[in-house]
């Protein structure tokens, strides 16, 4: 066990495991350290070393420079202690949530296909899966390089039921191992993470929008909103964008519940149409987040907006929403996978 | 006595020989948010410190040429108009009308609401 002392204002420390991170210890004690993507990509968990030594799981993460670096600053998410360490660190309790993450041991239950390359994979675990609709889990494989994180597709439930979707990625070492995993194969699962979560407690329409697997927390989102007493009386939308039809999922077998109050509208769109063709597809051509201002029928600041996708797609949709129509950010719910 | 040196309307900050290029100064006056002033080869500028993203420091970035890079999240402004150049900032800074008074890098005393 390693000690790791924050420094400045308030004194507080955290133990820390072998092999674990500093970030996820932190976590793991009720301690807020801020953080984003837990993946080296974004930057948000940047620390400053004071004293000690770190061993840096991803030397070339995108998320930090070389400058950093030299004025001592690493990433909380990819920095295991050597020993006892000082850190400076932002800290807010709007970093935690519920369900401190937790380290575990899952089994691989069953699988289903979601379009032709994204896959849904079902692990069970002792306990209940307890996490908030739309956050995420780390999930280590093995023989697999790094651990990945992945959003949950269902919501919480007591009989410790974990299920993602997956895109099956031709370079992937992580997709490719979990989807030649045999059921009753064991892989640790480590979480529940992430910000990008229901807000319940928000009075306005709820809009999804998705790209790829960042279909599976808007899945766990919407069956969460149409089983809470209140948000199911919200009106709610869901925005998917693919490459073809092919990459539509079925949205009825997606979601556990439609019992959403006043109805779920669905609007899928594709942005290549040479692959429509010869389909008998009807719906909608162009970008994800083009549907937005035509679709939705109040102005746009007056939704709470969810997101998952490829960073293009995040990235199009937070400058339309931000930029070209002065959404407050605090209604933006996303996380930033890279 | 020229408006532009009438210390009434300039309101001074620091000391222009304390801010050298390419190392940004924080600084806080009554009444506005927290101010990053910089040095360019042309002259000097003084921003907001605070990033319109995430709430970070920008004299805590790195200046590139004519922008400041935030140190959080790497998103990026132009120092002189404010514009945000660099994902993830979007929205721009504001940018304070600027001179030098007397030694000292000074701001308009009633800069217009953003």
């Amino acid at each position: 066990m390693a000690t790791i002392s924050i420094a400045g204002g308030e004194q507080r420390s955290f133990e820390c495991a072998p092999g674990d991170t500093l970030l996820r210890a932190g976590l793991r004690a009720g301690i807020g350290l801020s953080y984003e993507c837990n993946a080296g990509s974004c930057g948000t968990c940047k620390v400053d070393l004071v004293s000690g030594e770190l061993d840096d799981l991803y030397p070339e993460a995108p998320g930090i420079k070389q400058r950093d670096r030299d004025r001592g600053r690493r990433l909380a998410c990819q920095s295991v202690p050597r020993g006892d360490c000082t850190i400076k660190s932002r800290i807010a309790d709007s970093y935690l949530t519920p369900n401190p993450p937790r380290r575990r041991t899952a089994r691989l239950e069953a699988s289903r296909d979601i379009t032709h390359d994204i896959r849904e994979f079902a692990f069970r675990a002792d306990g209940p899966a307890a996490f908030l609709a739309g956050q995420y889990a780390m999930l280590v494989l093995q023989g697999a390089p790094a651990p990945r994180a992945y959003s949950m597709s269902n919501t919480a439930n007591a009989d410790g039921l974990w299920k993602f979707m997956i895109r099956r990625m031709p370079t992937g070492k992580v997709s490719r191992t979990l989807f030649d995993l045999a059921p009753g194969s064991a892989a640790e699962l480590d979480g529940p993470f992430g910000l990008a979560y229901l807000r319940e407690d928000s009075p306005r329409d709820i809009v999804c929008i998705a790209g790829g697997s960042g279909i599976a927390p808007m899945a766990s989102i919407l069956d969460a909103a149409a089983e809470h007493e209140h948000v199911r009386h919200l009106g709610a939308w869901l925005f998917y964008g693919g490459r073809g039809p092919a990459d539509v999922p079925a949205i009825a077998d997606l979601l556990a519940t439609h019992h959403l109050e006043r109805g779920l509208e669905w609007h899928p769109v594709v942005s290549v149409p040479a692959l429509a063709e010869g389909t008998d597809w009807s719906g909608e051509f162009g970008f994800v987040h083009e549907l937005l201002p035509r679709k939705l029928p109040r102005p746009l600041p007056e939704y709470e907006y969810y997101f998952a996708g490829p960073p293009p797609m995040v990235e199009a949709t937070i400058r339309l929403l931000v930029a070209d129509n002065k959404v407050p950010q605090s209604q933006l719910h996303f996380d930033r996978f890279f | 006595m020229s408006v532009d040196t009438d210390p009434s309307t300039w309101r001074p900050l620091c000391h222009a020989i304390d801010v050298e290029i390419g190392t940004p100064v924080q600084v806080e006056v009554e009444g506005l948010p927290p101010l990053a002033v910089f040095q360019l080869e042309d002259g000097f500028y003084v921003t907001d410190d605070t990033c319109t993203h995430g709430q970070a420091s920008l004299s805590d970035g790195f200046v590139e040429g004519d922008e400041i890079e935030c140190p959080w999240h790497s998103g990026r402004f132009c120092i002189k108009d404010g514009k945000a150049t660099a994902f993830p900032a979007i929205e721009p800074i504001k940018v304070y009308k600027t001179r030098v008074v007397d030694g000292r890098v000074c701001i308009e005393a009633f800069p217009a609401a953003a």
